[in-house]
C-alpha cells in the first residue's frame, strides 16, 4: 500500500471520531504550547538581557570584587547578578557584586587599592573604586528605588567619557558633599515623560541602615547637579540609568564604611591575552582573595544560567506532553479494540502486518503533527500575551520589556517532539494491531 | 492440469483452552478452474475452518492444501498475505468499512494491492456497474440495503482479478428476494465471466445453486454430488 494511501486511510479513521481525536490532539497542543511559550519567553529574556548587558559592558573593563569565588556565588551570599532591587527595577539595572561575600571572606577592598592596581602592569589604563548601596530617592514625598554609587566624579568621567555625560546640568569636577548626579530613570522612573525633578532640584537620599542593632532610615538632602543622558542596558560597573552618583567621601561617610565594594579596572585592549594576564596579576597581588570579573565571563555565566533555566522549564512542560502521550496510547488501545474486526477485514483483503502498523502510527503522527503545529501557534500567542503583561507591569514593578523569541531550533524541536511522542506512545497499540491473526480478528464481536 | 484448490488428507486441530478440537479430520477434495462449488454442512461440521484454510487465513495442522499448485502450509505470513490478495472474500456480514463509500470499499482492496489511484477508481466504478450498483457508488454502507451491501462486497472481492471467489454464507443476512438476486449475480459471474466460486453454506437450497456440492459433517467430507441446474 502506498504511503499516501496509508495516510489517507489513517486520516479517514481520525475523521470518523472527531471529538475523540480533537481531545487527544488537545493534550499535544497544551504540552507543545507550554514548551514553546516557556522557551520563547526565556530565550527572548536571554537575548534582551544579553543585549542590555552588551550595551553596558565595556570589553576592556574588569571588575575586581572581594572574595575568591564571587562570580561562582551568583545568586547566593556573595555577588548577586541582577538580584534584589536590580531585578525589580529592571531594564536599566546594574549588576551588583561584593556585599556580604566580601565580609564572609574577611577580606575587604579599600579605595586606595586603586593606586596599587594602577602600577601592576603597563596594560592597565586606570582603576576606580566604587561603593554601591540600594536605597530610595525622595522627591516631593515620593520614594523611588535607586542604586547609589559612591565614585570620584572626575575619575569616573574620564573612565566613561561617552556615557557619564550630563544631558542637563553639569557633572561637577570638585563636587561638594551634597551634590549628586542621577541617571535618567531616577528622574523619570516610569519612562513615560513624568519628570519628578530636574537638575538643580533638592531631593532626599534615603538609605535603610541595617548594619546597626536597630534598623534605621538614614537620610540627607542632596542637590542634583546633573542628569545623565540615557545610557540603556546594564551598567556593568559603568553608568546606569537607575544610578545616583554620590561623591566617594560623602558615600563612605553616609554609608558608614571605609571600604569600597568593587574596583573597576580599565585595560588598554580587550584581547583575551590582556584580560587574562591582567586578571592574573591582580588576583596574585591580592593573594587570590579577590575575583576579577570580565564581561566575557559574565556573558558566559549568563548563557549557562539561561541554558539551565530553559532545560528546567522545558522539562516541566515536557511532562505535560508525556501525559498527552499516555492519552494517545489509551485512545489507540481503545481504537484497536473497537477496530479489531476491521483489522481482520484488512488482513483478509491482503494487507500486510507492517501496513496495519503504519496505519496506526500514521494516525498518531497526524494527531502529533496537527497538535504540534497548533501547539506552536498557541504557545507563540501565549508567549506574546505574557510578554505584553510583563511589559505593562501586570506582574508588579514598572514592567519588563521582553520580546519572545521563537528560534528555528525550538520550532523544529517542538514539531519533532510532538510527532515523536505521539508515535512512540502509539507503538505498542500499533504493534498489537499488526500482530492480530486475521481469523481471530474476523471472529471478534 | 493443476487444480485450482486441492486438499490432500487436510487436518486442522484447534486448542480450545487446553482441549484439542479436531475441526477438519482428513479432507480430500479438488476444485477446478471455472467451478462453482458449494461446501454444505451444519454448524460445527468444519466448513468454516475449511473456508479459513482455503482463504489462506489459517494454516493446516497436517496434510496438504494446494492453491494453484502451491502448498499453503509451506508459506510464511507475508506469502500468505500475498496469496490472500488473489482470493476474493465475500463474508456473511458483508464486512464493508462503514466510513468508506461503495467505491471507496472496492478501491481499498486495490490500494492494498498497490494499484494506482486513477486505474483503481475506473476499475472500481466498472465493477460496481457490473454488480448493478452504478447509481450507488458514492453511498456509504449504512445507506445501502443488505443486498446492495453484499453486491459491494462481491465487487470488492472481484477487485484484484482473484483466482476464485470464496463466499461465507453470502445470503445468510439478507431476505430471500435479495438472496435470489445475489445468487443470480454469482451464477452470471461464473458462467459469463468464468469466475471460479467456492461457497460455504448450511442452506441446502443455496448449495444446490452451485454446480457441485461437497457435504461436510463432523470434520469429514461425507459426500460429493453434481447439482442439476
Amino acid at each position: 500500500m502506498k504511503t499516501y494511501d496509508i495516510l489517507g486511510y489513517s486520516f479517514s479513521a481520525i475523521k470518523l471520531r472527531k471529538l475523540r481525536a480533537a481531545l487527544t490532539t488537545l493534550g499535544v497542543i497544551i504540552g507543545i504550547a507550554a514548551i514553546v511559550a516557556l522557551l520563547s519567553i526565556t530565550q527572548g529574556l536571554q537575548v534582551s538581557i544579553t543585549n542590555d548587558l552588551n550595551r553596558g559592558l565595556s570589553a576592556n573593563t574588569l571588575i575586581v570584587v572581594p572574595g575568591s569565588n564571587a562570580l561562582g556565588a551568583v545568586g547566593g551570599g556573595g555577588g548577586s547578578l541582577g538580584g534584589g532591587r536590580a531585578a525589580r527595577t529592571t531594564g536599566t539595572s546594574s549588576i551588583n557584586f561584593g556585599g556580604t561575600g566580601a565580609a564572609s571572606s574577611g577580606f575587604a577592598l579599600y579605595d586606595n587599592y586603586t593606586s596599587q592596581i594602577d602600577v601592576l602592569s603597563p596594560l592597565i589604563n586606570s582603576s576606580i573604586a566604587v561603593v554601591e548601596r540600594g536605597g530610595y530617592v525622595d522627591a516631593d514625598g515620593l520614594n523611588n528605588p535607586a542604586t547609589f554609587y559612591g565614585v570620584d566624579f572626575s575619575q569616573y568621567a574620564s573612565q566613561y567619557p561617552t556615557t557619564f555625560v550630563a544631558a542637563s546640568g553639569t557633572i561637577p569636577v570638585n563636587p561638594t558633599n551634597n551634590e549628586i548626579v542621577v541617571g535618567t530613570r531616577v528622574v523619570d522612573p516610569r519612562e513615560n515623560g513624568t519628570i519628578l525633578f530636574s537638575a538643580g532640584s533638592n531631593v532626599g537620599i534615603v538609605w535603610t541602615n541595617a548594619t546597626t542593632l536597630q534598623i534605621v532610615n538614614e537620610t540627607y538632602t542632596a542637590q542634583v547637579s546633573g542628569v545623565l543622558q540615557k545610557v540603556g542596558g546594564f551598567g556593568f560597573g559603568g553608568p546606569s540609568d537607575n544610578g545616583v552618583y554620590i561623591p566617594m567621601s560623602q558615600a563612605q561617610s553616609f554609608f558608614g564604611t571605609t571600604q569600597c565594594d568593587y574596583i573597576i579596572v580599565q585595560v588598554k585592549d580587550s584581547s583575551n591575552a590582556t584580560i587574562s594576564s591582567v586578571s592574573k596579576l591582580i588576583t596574585d597581588h591580592f593573594d587570590g582573595q579577590v575575583t576579577v570579573i570580565s564581561s566575557t565571563a559574565v556573558l558566559s555565566l549568563l548563557s549557562t544560567i539561561f541554558g539551565t533555566i530553559q532545560l528546567f522549564l522545558g522539562g516541566i512542560a515536557a511532562i505535560s506532553l508525556l501525559v498527552a502521550g499516555i492519552g494517545i496510547m489509551n485512545i489507540m488501545i481503545v481504537s484497536l479494540i473497537e477496530r479489531t474486526r476491521e483489522i481482520g477485514i484488512l488482513k483478509a483483503l491482503g494487507m500486510k502486518s507492517r501496513t496495519v502498523l503504519s496505519i496506526f502510527l500514521g494516525e498518531s503522527a497526524i494527531i502529533g503533527l496537527i497538535g504540534a503545529l497548533l501547539g506552536i501557534l498557541s504557545g507563540w500567542i501565549l508567549a506574546n500575551i505574557t510578554a505584553r503583561l510583563l511589559g505593562s507591569g501586570a506582574f508588579g514593578g514598572t514592567g519588563f520589556k521582553v520580546t519572545p523569541l521563537l528560534t528555528p531550533e525550538v520550532f523544529i524541536g517542538s514539531l519533532a517532539f510532538g510527532i515523536g511522542i505521539s508515535v512512540i506512545f502509539a507503538l505498542y497499540p500499533a504493534w498489537r494491531a499488526s500482530k492480530l491473526k486475521p481469523v481471530e480478528a474476523l471472529r471478534y464481536e | 492440469m493443476t487444480a485450482l484448490v486441492e486438499a490432500i488428507d487436510l487436518k486442522k486441530t484447534y486448542m480450545l483452552g487446553k482441549v484439542p478440537v479436531e475441526a477438519v479430520r482428513g479432507v480430500n477434495m479438488k476444485v477446478e478452474a471455472g467451478d462453482f462449488v458449494s461446501i454444505l454442512g451444519p454448524s460445527g461440521s468444519g466448513k468454516s475452518t475449511m473456508l479459513n484454510l482455503i482463504g489462506a487465513l489459517d494454516k493446516p495442522t497436517s496434510g496438504k492444501l494446494l492453491i494453484d499448485g502451491v502448498d499453503i502450509s509451506k508459506l510464511n505470513d507475508n506469502q500468505l498475505t500475498d496469496l490472500r490478495r488473489r482470493i476474493g472474500f465475500v463474508f456473511q456480514f458483508f464486512n464493508l468499512i462503514p466510513r468508506l463509500t461503495a467505491l471507496g470499499n472496492v478501491e481499498l482492496a486495490m490500494s492494498i494491492a498497490d494499484v494506482g489511484k486513477s486505474e483503481r477508481k475506473q476499475r472500481a466504478a466498472k465493477l460496481l456497474e457490473t454488480v448493478g450498483l452504478k447509481d450507488r457508488i458514492n453511498h456509504k454502507p449504512a445507506e445501502l440495503s443488505g443486498g446492495q451491501q453484499q453486491r459491494v462486497a462481491i465487487a470488492r472481492a472481484l477487485a484484484n482479478n482473484p483466482k476464485f471467489l470464496l463466499l461465507d454464507e453470502p445470503t445468510g443476512n439478507i431476505d430471500s428476494k435479495t438472496a435470489a438476486e445475489v445468487v443470480g449475480l454469482l451464477k452470471k459471474l461464473n458462467v459469463e465471466n468464468h469466475v471460479s466460486i467456492i461457497m460455504v453454506t448450511h442452506d441446502q437450497n443455496l448449495a444446490r445453486e452451485a454446480n457441485r456440492t461437497l457435504e461436510m459433517f463432523d470434520g469429514l467430507l461425507m459426500s460429493e454430488g453434481v447439482n442439476q441446474q
